[in-house]
């Protein structure tokens, strides 16, 4: 359902930049609430761009982190102008280029995550869904996820997230931790090139990944920010320039302990993060995928997640 | 409530809850969006949790975004927990049998599985020998593969000559720091506690290879060290601890008694008087009125009363704090060095820092995380 409520990208640039200023922006990221304080003019431009689809979060009583992006201290104000992120008046890290403002807080909010999240799994992998069977995709970085994860998006998949798979232990659930899809170098040009429906953010170049550039969720993954998934599937893909399509079922051992040693605070959940990823994997067929063609890889797995498809392979 | 020094209103909150979790039921979303940010400031989000969570049937009135860090938390706590005791197995064979070696303050709490390390987010490993074996424990760990982080001269000297420990020491891979001490207090610092009867009453841990402080040199330490030897900054927590210990280690009005006879014993019955003041004030500690220690005089009350809430209290960070405040922090750190350091030494480490602060410097981590 649509709120009254306007999307972002629908609000006037001098009210958005307004409510940041005013420290009442607070972002939904289905798990999570985020409200950001800023002054800055280029990360609140750049913000409208890649943050277009969803809404500013009406009833914000409570946020689960209280960010500020702001500029350099001092002389830095004015001279080779700096952005830092603050996390509760903390600076996790060094200051950046205030062009790059974007990224920083994107990196920033990772950080929360990461640190202080762990009330979840937090699963190294994109995640999407059709309907609410949800495939867990884990890879190590440079195996070609996000592009693949941009891509099914733009397919119709619905995006949960690109970088934290949230999985919940209580319930089993996957939840939406619904951020802009960070493609970096190469898989810029190959999303680019593989549809004029991306909406994407500036190109930074120079960060400490490369070149950076957002790829924006759509509507659909924004209107379904609370609406967990049920893990079906889990995949470890491979991109090979050339390769053919070709995948392996994985014995549940091996693909255990390539998911619980693929997550960011499996170690320190301890038994809590064995019983959930165990579960994970009990309800899954585990494949690892290799390809070179996104839309064979996405039509594959679109078969895959069909329920009959599922439970055959599970049988 | 008294003597807040003009917090949040919600630090009331806070301190409600850790009082008596019952209160959930009293506190709005507004408000624990506050409470869990204050918290967490002073490392007690985890401890608050523990209290939370052993009231199961508190729990469905706990809204579901709020239970989430609550058990954040819980999880983070346990695992530094363990991790502390994977250390502690460590350091046990690392340390030559025969030296008696004392574990201080979080660690000796997990190792005596205390209420007062539930929940609680340990820092360091704080470790005593008797000063004669110093060299000989430091030596050992040196041989096992601890290492001590690089520090300049001034900074060696300032541990070696003027400090109750070594500078601190880690092991390859390991997050935890080690901190080598031969007496709780600086040598330096005007309150000195008497170190040989520290010594002589220690307590046997069952089944472990360490020794912990007597129980009332436990409560003293804690209090010393809030209000000398800790950093000074939203340390609330180090009253909990004090708290907590209290209400596990005294439990007649003879054990009162005794705390305060060792007080004095000590020389330590300012640090005592004023933790227990406010324990009273703050956590609602049963402190009997008729204990033999002598209060400090009543401007000197005045004035803690005034430095102390605005040092020790957390506060949410978004806006820059109130000029009281940081007055009071100067005041406040002034006054800590003071105790640490004779005025001669004093004025020549301000000095010394004073140039050193000059010069440009590499970040800081971020203790808190």
């Amino acid at each position: 359902m649509i709120a009254a409520n306007p999307r972002i990208r629908d609000l006037p640039p001098g009210l958005l930049a307004q409510r940041f200023s005013e420290a009442s922006v607070t972002l939904d990221y289905g798990a999570a609430l985020v409200r950001v304080r800023t002054l800055l003019k280029p990360f609140v431009r750049d913000f409208q761009r890649v943050y277009g689809a969803f809404f500013l979060a009406e009833e914000a009583s409570f946020a689960d982190f209280h960010t500020e992006v702001c500029s350099g201290k001092g002389l830095r104000a004015i001279f080779g102008p700096q952005s830092r992120f603050l996390i509760d008046g903390i600076q996790p890290f060094d200051p950046f280029p205030r062009e790059q403002a974007l990224p920083h807080f994107e990196w920033g909010v990772n950080w929360c995550f990461g640190k202080r999240f762990n009330q979840h799994v937090l699963l190294h992998s994109g995640v999407l869904a059709l309907g609410d069977r949800g495939v867990i995709m884990a890879a190590p970085p440079g195996s070609g996820k996000s592009t693949l994860t941009a891509a099914m998006m733009l397919r119709g998949f619905r995006l949960l997230s690109d970088e934290f798979g949230v999985l919940c232990p209580h319930t089993g659930q996957l939840w939406p931790m619904l951020k802009p899809v960070a493609l970096k170098n190469r898989s810029i040009d190959v999303i680019r090139a593989y549809t004029d429906q991306a909406i994407l953010g500036p190109v930074y170049g120079g960060t400490r990944k490369g070149d950076v550039v957002h790829l924006a969720p759509d509507e659909a993954s924004v209107d379904a920010r609370k609406l967990p998934a049920r893990p079906h599937l889990v995949l470890f893909p491979r991109f090979r320039e050339g390769a053919a399509l070709t995948t392996r079922r994985l014995p549940s051992e091996e693909a255990f302990a390539r998911l619980a040693f693929n997550s960011f605070n499996y170690g320190l959940l301890g038994q809590i993060s064995f019983n959930a990823v165990a579960d994970v994997i009990d309800a899954c067929s585990a494949f690892e995928l290799e390809y070179s063609r996104l839309d064979e890889a996405i039509e594959y797995l679109r078969a895959m997640l069909s329920e009959s498809t599922v439970a055959a392979a599970a049988a | 409530m008294s003597s807040l020094g003009g917090v949040d209103p919600c630090m009331h909150g806070l301190l409600a809850l850790l009082i008596d979790p019952q209160q959930v039921r009293s506190v709005c979303l507004a408000d624990w969006d506050k409470i869990i940010r204050l918290a967490r400031q002073s490392r007690l989000l985890g401890v608050l949790s523990y209290r939370i969570q052993s009231h199961p049937e508190l729990l469905p009135q706990v809204p579901g975004c709020v239970l989430g860090h609550l058990r954040s938390a819980a999880a983070y706590s346990a695992h530094r927990t363990q991790v502390l005791r994977v250390e502690l197995a460590a350091l046990a064979k690392a340390l030559p049998a025969e030296v008696p070696v004392v574990v201080l303050k979080g660690a000796a709490y997990i190792l005596q599985d205390l209420e007062s390390a539930r929940g609680r987010l340990p820092g360091d490993v704080d470790l005593m020998v008797a000063y004669d074996d110093l060299k000989r424990a430091e030596a050992a760990l040196l041989g096992a593969g601890w290492a001590a982080e690089e520090i300049n001269a001034y900074d060696q000297r300032y541990y070696r000559e003027w400090s109750h420990e070594l500078p601190p020491m880690r092991r390859p891979g390991s997050s935890v720091e080690l901190d080598l001490h031969h007496t709780i207090t600086p040598v330096t610092a005007r309150l000195k506690p008497d170190t040989a009867l520290l010594f002589t009453d220690l307590q046997v841990v069952e089944g472990k290879r360490f020794l912990v402080l007597h129980p009332q040199d436990q409560i003293l330490h804690a209090a010393v060290h809030l209000f000398q030897d800790s950093e000074l900054f939203a340390n609330l927590r180090d009253l909990v601890d004090i708290d907590s210990l209290i209400r596990t280690h005294l439990h007649s009005e003879s054990d009162w008694q005794a705390l305060a006879v060792r007080a004095a014993h000590h020389h330590l019955e300012r640090p005592l008087w004023y933790a227990l003041r406010y324990c009273r004030a703050w956590l609602a500690t049963t402190v009997p009125d008729a204990l033999p220690l002598a209060a400090p005089p009543a401007m000197a009350i005045r004035w803690m009363d005034w430095v102390f809430p605005r040092c020790t209290l957390p506060r949410i960070p978004d806006r820059p704090p109130p000029f009281s405040r940081r007055l009071a922090a100067q005041l406040g750190l002034l006054r800590h060095q003071w105790l640490r350091l004779p005025p001669a030494l004093l004025l020549r480490h301000l000095a010394h820092k004073g140039v050193q602060s000059l010069r440009p410097r590499p970040a800081v981590q971020h203790k808190a995380e």
